[in-house]
This record gives C-alpha cells, structure tokens and sequence, in this order.
C-alpha cells in the first residue's frame, strides 16, 4: 500500500512539474528567469499577462476561436460516429472485424503525411481561413477512434434492452432517445473529450490552412509568440499563453471528470 | 382468442434454427416450452413477438394473421430473461415509457400505472431505479410492463431463471395470479421441467429446433413418443436398458423394485432425499437409478424387478417409441 503511494506520487511529480514549472515561470520577471538565485526586488509580476491579453488581436480570440473548431469538430465527429458505430455493433462478427481492422489502421496512420494533400483540398474547394471548413479534417481524423470506443459502448449493451423496447413500439430515433444515448453517456463524453483535445492540440493543418490572424487557433498562436521575435525567446509571455490557453481544457475534464472515470471503470449497465 | 402458429420456420446461413414448429395455444391456456439449451426454444419465442424474422410458416392471434406485422403491432406483452429494465430510468419511468409512446395523456398514464403497481404490490417502489430493487422486486415490474400493454398473448422468456431457488418457488404462485388470470395465451419458456409442470397446462419438448411432443405434463412423464423426451423429462432421469435386440427399455427410477429373482446388481452408490433415497446400482445392462423409501434396507444379494406395464420401448435407431 505504501509502495503503491509512492509510485503514485512520484508519477504525480513527474507529469505535473513541467505544468508546475510553466505556471511559475509566466508569473516570473524577465530578470527573475534568467538569475533565479538572485535576490530581487521585483520577482513577480503579471506583466506576461497582460502582454498576451493585450495584444493585437487579443489573445481570447485564439481561445474562442479553437473552443469554436473544437466544439464544431466534436459534434461534427459525434454526428457521423453515433450511427456508425451502432450500425457497426448490429453488424455480423467477421465483417465488423475487418471492419474494425481498417479503421484501426486509419487511427494508426501519422496524419501529417495527409496533410499536403488536404492543403490541395482546402486550395481547390477554397475551405481556407475558415474555421468551420477546419473542423472537416479534424472531424474525419477522429472518426476512426471515435467510432472504435462507442461501438464497444454499443455492444456492452443488453441487446434485450432494446428488444423490450421494440416490443413496446419504440422507433429507431425514440429508442436512440430513450435508451441508446443515455446509456452510453459516459462513453459519448470520454469519446468527446479526445477528439476536443485533439482539435485543441492540431498544428500543422492549423497552420496552413489559416493565415488571417484573427482566426488563428491556440497552437499556431502560441508559436508564433514564440517565434516573434529572432533575438530572444519570450518565455514569460509564451508560459503565460500555455496557462491560459490549458484553463479550458481543465475546465472540461473537471466536469466530465465523474462520466469519464465510471464509463472508464464500469460496463455502464451491466451488474 | 388464440394463439396459432402454422408451420413455423426460421432459417440462418441455410440452417434451420427452428422447424415446421405447428402449435396451438387456447385461451386461458399456458403452454411451457422446454429442452436443453439451444433448442430453440427463446428463438421459438422471438419470432412471436415479432423481434426476429418468419423464414416459413405463418403465426396468427385470434385467426388474424400478424406474421409480418412489427413487434409493437403484434399486441404481446415479453417478460425478458434478463427483465430487460431501463437502468437510468425509475420504476415509475420505465412503466411510463411506452405509454408516452403510444400517445396517452399524463393523467391516464399515471392512473394505470399506480394501478398495476398496486396489482404487483410495488407502489411504494414506483421512485426507485431498477438497481434499488430486489431480484423479485424487479421481476414484479417487467411483469408489470408486460401487463399494463393489456396484451393478447403473454411471452414468458426463463422469468424466474435469475432467481434463487427459494424465491422462486415463493413467486410462483404469484405468477399464476397475475399472468393467468389474465386468461390469455401465454407461452413460458423455461429450462425447468418442475416449474414447466408447476405453471402450464401443456409442455411442448423441443429437441435440435423440432417439438418433439406437445402434451400433458402426466403424459410426457408417462407416455413419452421417444426416447429424448423419456431421458428429459423426470428427475432423476429414466433407466435406459440395452440387451442384444433392437430396442431399448426405459423404465422410471420409482418403478424399480428389490425381488428375489430378476436382473442382478452391486449397490454402487445411494444418495439421500429426505422423502427417499436414491440408489445407483451397477447391473449387465448397465447403470441403474432406483428410488426408494427411506426406511428401505439394501438386501445382500441384490435383485431388480418392474412391472412390464412400467416398461417403456423404444428403437434402437430411431428412438421412436414401440406400441406395446
């Protein structure tokens, strides 16, 4: 018992000082970062801030903006994934085998290889410097896990749940209504949570997609408060960022938090 | 009002799960359906309600025939094996549902509803989830979904088979109450032979997607068509004999009698009853189950012997029975 609390601190320590170490930087002094044993008179300060937030165009935008993408993605995923993956789970074993297969196979594919050729899409069909036309590749690169988690949800299921339903007269959309989407919740959140964090984390067909600065997303504007300057990295401002940019997500996980450990943890229904 | 089915077939990957199944289910009547696991008995049950599809053969309640019709138009209340209640929903929530479905007013809803929980004696449950419920608690209410669709056939799936072996024979009755007086075609499928015998007028045997027979409880026990039936029906299970001719001999363990002359055994093994014992005796013809009072004394030189009206033959081949 003692072992294991040990081990669970010192994991602890190990994933959370980097973010720690963030945090106490954006509140840092330019001259407190550099000389950290010093005494000074001014250690603190909110400076960084104030510079991220006050900039222009403000640094909330980029929040809003990936919010937007992310919420926009993850219902776009959602939307496709649901039906499939109950259609997947109704299909016979060895064709939703192969099935499952490739889609695995697609999870696995690095998609930045992709992203060239969806730079050539979004040139012909003119889907750049928008953000909804962005959540198109985020939605589609998700499909694969997305599909994967809630056809296993689908299948823990008792089928007899939805046989006493029929029996009862429930349609397909009254039985998704009543039966199907409550109960795979938990499974429908933690689903959700990754594909926002995917979308929250996405660079590169961020990158080339948006060049109109007031639709950036995070990540494309943290980097470029990173490399805005080729004297000197401005760790303050860019730390400062991070922290902002990471309170969303934190907020999220907070409250999809009881979901996602008992969808995580239990088969939902069963028992 | 009954319940018919004509020739009644379904068909998977080109294999017949269940065949040529002929019944008929009067009124007031319920008909058990009984054999060992896979014989198609709950797929037997599936098509009536309509939840998987007629290969061949045709199904018909009160001579109208619903063979194509949809689950919810086919007018059957099913008590699943599992109950089949909505986790996330209360007592009250899951009664309620299909109501809602078909359109009834709120104030009708909750009268049938407090009327067929105070039926099954659950009223004071009716905020409860599913999960706050005992096991025969929770039987009550999918009884009770089946009851309050005012259905014309009741389709019992294994009710009792996830309760304990007490609680069981203490809900028995009570089933009887609430389904049977409801004077419907029921049809319950059950692994059991007692509770098949305890809850149904008739027994319908299914062997590999086939009725084996249809009939009486007294009549399956006493005149069994064939030698399946003979082995699946009674505890402990008919005495199969086997000589050098072409049939076989059943006799019932009851029927087995010590004698001075006869067929000679070596006590093997004897298990206790209570209300008898039961005996395993090793004869030339092979292993022998008899049951015997209690107060009976195993002689030393041990003989058996039966009555030939206890005899039951059959073929060898066929395992048809042999009219005597």
């Amino acid at each position: 018992m003692k072992a294991a609390r040990f081990v669970i601190i010192a994991l602890l320590i190990w994933s959370l000082s980097p973010l720690a170490w963030q945090l106490y930087t954006s509140f840092c002094t330019d001259q407190a970062l550099v000389t950290p044993f010093a005494p000074l008179e001014q250690r603190w300060t909110l400076a960084h801030y104030q510079s991220v937030l006050q900039s222009n165009p403000p640094f909330i935008r980029y929040l809003f903006n990936s919010l937007f993408a992310g919420a926009i993605s993850t219902a776009l995923t959602l939307l496709l994934a649901i039906p499939a993956s109950y259609s997947l789970s109704k299909l016979g074993q060895r064709s939703a085998l192969i099935i499952k297969c490739l889609l695995i196979g697609c999870a696995l594919f690095p998609y930045v290889l992709l992203f060239l050729a969806l730079l050539e899409i979004a040139r012909y069909l003119q889907l750049g410097n928008s953000l909804i036309a962005l959540a198109i590749p985020y939605a589609a690169l998700s499909q694969p896990l997305a599909v994967l988690l809630l056809t296993n949800a689908f299948s823990d299921l008792p089928p007899e749940l939805e046989d006493a339903a029929r029996v009862e007269g429930l349609s397909v959309l009254q039985r998704f209504r009543w039966i199907l989407l409550p109960l795979i919740s938990p499974a429908i959140a933690s689903t959700s949570i990754l594909v926002f964090l995917f979308s929250w984390n996405e660079y590169p067909i961020a990158l080339t997609w948006i060049s109109d600065s007031n639709k950036l997303t995070l990540p494309v504007a943290m980097a470029r408060i990173a490399g805005s300057s080729i004297h000197s990295v401005p760790y303050g401002p860019y730390a400062a960022a991070t922290v902002i940019g990471s309170i969303p997500l934190i907020l999220l996980v907070m409250v999809f938090q009881k979901p996602i450990v008992s969808g995580l943890t239990t088969g939902a229904v069963k028992g | 009002m009954t319940l018919e089915l004509r020739q009644v077939g379904r068909n998977i990957n080109k294999q017949w799960i269940v065949e040529s199944l002929t019944m008929n289910v009067a009124d007031n009547e319920c008909l058990a359906l009984v054999g060992p696991s896979g014989c198609g008995k709950s797929t037997t049950l599936r098509l009536i309600a309509g939840l998987d599809p007629v290969s061949a053969g045709s199904i018909h309640i009160s001579g109208r025939d619903i063979t194509s019709l949809t689950p919810a138009e086919r007018s059957v209340g099913m008590v699943f094996q599992s109950y089949a209640l909505l986790p996330h929903l209360t007592v009250f929530e899951n009664l309620e549902l299909g109501l809602r479905i078909r359109g009834i007013s709120k104030r009708d809803r909750t009268s049938k509803i407090r009327q067929i929980l105070d039926l099954v004696q659950l009223w004071n449950r009716a905020g409860n989830r599913p999960a706050e419920l005992s096991g025969g608690q929770r039987q009550r209410v999918a009884l009770a979904r089946a009851l309050i669709r005012e259905p014309e056939v009741y389709l019992l799936d294994e009710p009792m088979s996830n309760l304990d072996a007490q609680l069981r024979e203490d809900i028995r009755p009570e089933l009887r109450r609430l389904v049977l007086e409801q004077r419907k075609p029921t049809i319950y499928v059950t692994h059991d032979q007692h509770e098949a015998m305890a809850m149904a007028q008739r027994i319908a045997v299914l062997h590999e997607g086939k009725i084996e027979q249809i009939d009486t409880p007294y009549n399956l026990y006493h005149n069994p068509y064939s030698l399946f039936v003979a082995r699946f029906i009674g505890r402990p299970q008919i005495n199969c004999l086997k000589d050098d001719s072409d049939h076989v001999r059943a006799v019932r363990p009851e029927s087995i009698r010590f004698s001075d002359s006869g067929l000679s055994g070596k006590l093997q093994s004897r298990e206790w009853l209570g209300n008898s014992q039961l005996l395993f005796l090793e004869t030339q013809q092979g292993l022998i189950r008899m049951m015997a009072p209690p107060e009976q004394t195993i002689p030393e030189q041990i003989r058996l012997t039966w009555r030939a009206e206890d005899e039951i033959l059959f073929n060898v081949e066929t395992g048809l029975r042999l009219s005597r």
